[in-house]
C-alpha cells in the first residue's frame, strides 16, 4: 500500500463511525420511512404496495389541508414574530437602549427553558374551561357557563397556541442574535456616529447586512421547527378539540400510532420533509439575493 | 508484530459479538434464599403510578402475589395514556414484548393478537369458564381465542346523582328524557352543571354516553344487524341517537366547555358538588371510594340515563364490555408459561377478583357481594345486577372509525357536523375499513 492509499485509508477509517452512526440513524430510517410510504402496512405482516395512494388520500383528506394550514400559521409567527421581535430585543439590549438587561435577558430566555409539557400544563392552568381566567370571568360576570369560545372555533382555536409559540421560542432568536451583536466591532458604530449616521441608517446600513446570514440561520431553525412542531400542541391539546388545532406532525402520529397505519403515516412524515425542504430553499434563494445585494 | 496484534484483537472482539448479544438477551434466572430456582416475567401494565388510588391498590395485589409465589419474581413496566399503546407496538414490532402484558378484548390492542404474538389462554382456563361472567368468556380472536383474561365487567355509562342537590333543588330523580331537559333551568340557575361529563379526550362520549343512547334508539339487535352489515350507521334509528347527543349539548346539559375538559375533571366537578348528574363508567366508583365522604356517599347514587322518546332498546338499559385483563408472550417456555399463567390466574382469577372488588371494581369473575364492603361498591354491585347491557362501540369497531367518530361528536357539538354526517361518516369509514 502506498503513503496516499494508507493516508486515504486512514481518512475512511476515521469517517467510518460517524458515516455509520448518521447511516443508521439518519439516512436508513429517512429511506425506510420513503419505501414505507407506498404500502399500506399495518404494523405486521407482509407490506402491500400502493403506489402513491397514501399521498393521493393525504392531500384529499381535509383534516390534512387543516393541519396543513396551521403549520404555515406556526411557520408565519415563526419567521415574522419570533424573528424580528428576537432581533429588536436583541437589538435594544445590544445598544443599551434598556437598563438592567441582563435582567430582561434572563426573563426573556427564561421561558425556553422550561419543558414543552410543563408550559403546556402551566397555559392550561390558566385559560382551560377549569383554568384560573375562566373562574375569575365567571365569578365577576356572574355567568357560571362561560368558556372561551376561542378555542372551540376551527379558524382561530390555534391561535392561543400561537401566542405561547411567540412567548415560549422568541428567547432563543433574542440570544442567537444577541451574540452576534457582540461579535460586531464596537469601532465601526462609532465611526458611523461620529460621521453623524442616525440609528436608523446604523441599523439598515450597518447591523442589518452583518446579520443577514445569522437571520437567514435562524429562519432556517424556525422553519424547520415549525413544521415539526409537536410536544407542545399535543400536550396543550391534542391536536383538538375536532382536529382544530392539529398540525402534520400530530396528525401523522395519529394515524400512525393509533390507527396503526405505518404506511400512511410514513407519506405523511414524507411530506413534512418536503415541505421543511421546499421552504428552506426558497429562503436560501432570498438570503442569497440579500447576500448579494449588501455585498 | 503491531498488525498481527491489531487482528488478533478485532477477531476476538468479533467472535465475542454474538456471545455477548447472546447473553443479553438470556433470560434472568436466580436463585432465592431456599436455594430453589426463581423464575422472573417482565409485565407491561397499563397503569398510572402517580394515581393515589390504583397505583397503592396494584402495589398490594402485587405484594401479595409475590408473597404466595416466592419462586416467580415479577418486574413491572408501566405506561399510561397512549404512551403504553405507542410503547406497546414498539415493543411488539421489535420483538421485544414482554413476558406478560396487558390486552383489551377488542380492538385496541390488535397489533398485538392478531399479529399472534400471544398464546390463547383457553386451553389454562378449561374448566373455569363458568366461574366468569358470559360476557367475559366471548371469543376475542377470529377463531374465539381468549387472549388475555378480562379483569372487570365495564359498564361505560352509569348517571352518577347528587341526591342532596336534587333534593335542595325541589327535583326528583327524572324517568324521562323530557323530564331531564326540563331540569336543566333550574340547574343552571343555581350556578351549578347539569351533567358533569368532560370530553376533551373526545371518547367520553362516545364510551359513556354514545353508545348507551345507541342502545336505546337502535337496541341490541339493530346493532348485531349493524355489525354484519345488515344494517346501516346512517339509518334514521342511529341518526336519532346522535340527535339527542346534540340537543343534550345545545341546550347546554353538559359541563359548559366540554370538549375542552381534561378527563378527570368531571368527577371532580362532582366529588365538589358543582354538578346534579355525572356520566361515566363503573371504574370511576373505584376513585369515588377514596374521593368521596362518609356523609357523601349516603346520598350519591348510581342511576341509568332516563328512557327516551321512541325508544327501541331496553328500558333503562347501559353499555359494557368485558374489560382489559394479562396475556402472555407466545415465544414463552412451558415453565414460564406455568409461571405467568399463576400471575394471570391470580389477578383474574378468585383471589385477586375479591381484593379489586373491595377496592372498588367489579370483577368479571363471579363472585358474592362482601358484607364489608364500601357503600359505593355495594351501589355498584346492586346496579350490574338490575340493568340491561347493549355494546359499547368502540369495544367492537375498528380504531379509525371510532377515532373519526369520536371526533366527529366534537365537531357535531360544535355545529361543524350534522348528526347525519356524523352517522353517514362512520357508515362509509366501516364499509371502507371491513365490519
Amino acid at each position: 500500500m502506498t503513503f496516499s492509499q494508507q493516508k486515504r485509508m486512514s481518512y475512511y477509517l476515521f469517517l467510518a463511525p460517524g458515516l455509520l452512526l448518521f447511516a443508521s440513524i439518519i439516512i436508513f430510517p429517512v429511506f425506510y420511512s420513503l419505501s414505507l410510504s407506498f404500502t399500506s402496512f399495518g404494523g405486521y405482516g407482509r407490506p402491500v404496495f400502493i403506489g402513491l395512494e397514501n399521498y393521493a388520500r393525504i392531500i384529499r383528506d381535509e383534516v390534512f389541508l387543516h393541519s396543513l394550514r396551521n403549520n404555515l400559521l406556526i411557520v408565519a409567527i415563526s419567521v415574522f414574530g419570533q424573528i424580528p421581535l428576537g432581533f429588536l430585543l436583541a437589538y435594544l439590549l445590544y445598544r443599551r437602549m434598556v437598563r438592567h438587561g441582563s435582567l430582561y435577558q434572563t426573563m426573556i430566555f427564561l421561558p425556553i427553558t422550561i419543558s414543552p409539557v410543563v408550559v403546556a400544563l402551566l397555559w392550561n392552568q390558566i385559560f382551560s374551561s377549569s383554568g384560573i381566567v375562566v373562574a375569575i370571568v365567571r365569578k365577576l360576570s356572574g355567568q357560571p357557563q362561560y368558556v372561551m369560545k376561542i378555542f372551540e372555533n376551527k379558524q382561530w382555536a390555534i391561535f392561543p397556541i400561537l401566542c405561547v409559540l411567540l412567548w415560549m421560542h422568541t428567547g432563543t432568536y433574542m440570544v442567537i442574535f444577541y451574540a452576534n451583536l457582540q461579535k460586531m466591532v464596537p469601532s465601526l458604530l462609532e465611526a458611523a456616529q461620529i460621521d453623524g449616521a442616525s440609528e436608523s441608517q446604523m441599523l439598515g446600513h450597518i447591523i442589518f447586512p452583518h446579520m443577514v446570514g445569522t437571520i437567514a440561520t435562524a429562519a432556517i431553525f424556525a422553519i424547520s421547527g415549525s413544521l415539526k412542531a409537536f410536544d407542545l400542541i399535543y400536550s396543550m391539546t391534542g391536536g383538538g378539540p375536532a382536529h382544530f388545532t392539529e398540525v402534520i406532525a400530530i396528525y401523522m402520529y395519529i394515524n400512525t400510532f393509533k390507527y396503526y397505519k405505518y404506511g400512511f403515516g410514513s407519506a405523511a412524515s414524507m411530506i413534512i420533509v418536503l415541505l421543511a425542504v421546499g421552504l428552506i430553499l426558497i429562503l436560501q434563494y432570498i438570503t442569497g439575493k440579500l447576500e448579494q445585494r449588501f455585498e | 508484530m503491531n498488525t498481527k496484534w491489531l487482528r488478533g484483537t478485532i477477531l476476538i472482539s468479533l467472535l465475542l459479538v454474538p456471545a455477548l448479544l447472546c447473553a443479553a438477551g438470556t433470560k434472568e434466572h436466580a436463585e432465592d434464599a431456599t436455594g430453589d430456582d426463581v423464575i422472573t416475567l417482565s409485565v407491561y401494565h397499563f397503569l398510572d403510578q402517580t394515581d393515589k388510588t390504583t397505583a397503592p391498590n396494584f402495589q398490594y395485589l402485587v405484594d401479595v402475589f409475590e408473597k404466595a409465589n416466592p419462586d416467580i419474581k415479577l418486574t413491572f413496566e408501566y405506561g399510561y395514556g397512549e404512551a403504553f399503546h405507542d410503547k406497546l407496538q414498539t415493543l411488539a414490532m421489535s420483538g421485544q414484548l414482554p413476558d406478560i402484558i396487558l390486552l383489551y378484548p377488542g380492538e385496541r390492542t390488535s397489533q398485538v393478537t392478531n399479529a399472534g404474538l400471544v398464546q390463547d389462554l383457553r386451553p389454562y382456563l378449561a374448566g373455569h369458564e363458568d366461574e366468569f361472567a358470559d360476557m367475559a368468556m366471548q371469543g376475542q380472536g377470529q377463531n374465539g381465542e381468549i387472549w388475555e383474561l378480562p379483569e372487570d365487567i365495564s359498564i361505560t355509562s352509569i348517571m352518577f346523582t347528587n341526591n342532596r342537590l336534587l333534593k335542595e333543588l325541589g327535583l326528583t330523580l327524572p324517568k324521562t328524557y323530557e323530564e331531564l331537559l326540563a331540569q336543566g333551568p333550574t340547574i343552571r340557575a343555581a350556578g351549578l352543571i347539569p351533567i358533569s361529563i368532560a370530553n376533551k379526550d373526545a371518547w367520553p362520549m362516545q364510551s359513556c354516553v354514545a353508545g348507551m343512547l345507541v342502545e336505546r334508539a337502535c337496541g341490541v339487535p339493530w346493532f348485531d344487524k349493524a355489525l354484519a352489515g345488515e344494517a346501516r350507521f346512517d339509518d334514521p334509528e342511529f341518526i336519532y341517537a346522535m340527535e339527542i347527543i346534540k340537543e343534550l349539548s345545545d341546550k347546554q346539559m353538559f359541563s359548559p366547555g366540554t370538549n375542552q375538559l381534561s378527563y378527570g375533571q368531571g368527577l371532580d366537578d362532582f366529588v365538589q358538588e358543582k354538578a346534579v348528574y355525572f356520566i361515566d363508567g363503573s371504574w370511576t366508583v373505584n376513585n369515588m371510594v377514596g374521593e368521596l365522604t362518609a356523609e357523601q356517599k349516603t346520598y350519591m347514587s348510581l342511576e341509568s340515563f332516563p328512557d327516551i322518546p321512541r325508544q327501541i332498546g331496553n328500558s333503562l338499559s347501559t353499555s359494557a364490555t368485558a374489560g382489559q385483563g394479562f396475556g402472555m408472550n407466545a415465544k414463552l417456555t412451558d415453565r414460564e408459561s406455568q409461571a405467568a399463567w399463576k400471575w394471570i390466574w391470580f389477578y383474574s382469577g378468585p383471589e385477586g377478583s375479591a381484593i379489586r372488588q373491595r377496592f372498588g371494581r367489579l370483577p368479571a369473575y363471579n363472585l358474592d357481594e362482601p358484607k364489608d364492603a364500601d357503600p359505593m361498591i355495594k351501589k355498584l354491585i346492586a346496579y350490574a345486577a338490575k340493568v340491561p347491557m347493549g355494546y359499547v362501540m368502540d369495544s367492537v369497531l375498528a380504531a379509525e372509525p371510532i377515532g373519526t367518530f369520536n371526533i366527529n361528536l366534537q365537531n357535531m357539538m360544535f355545529g361543524t357536523k350534522t348528526p347525519k354526517q356524523v352517522g353517514q361518516e362512520l357508515e362509509a369509514m366501516v364499509t371502507a375499513i371491513g365490519r
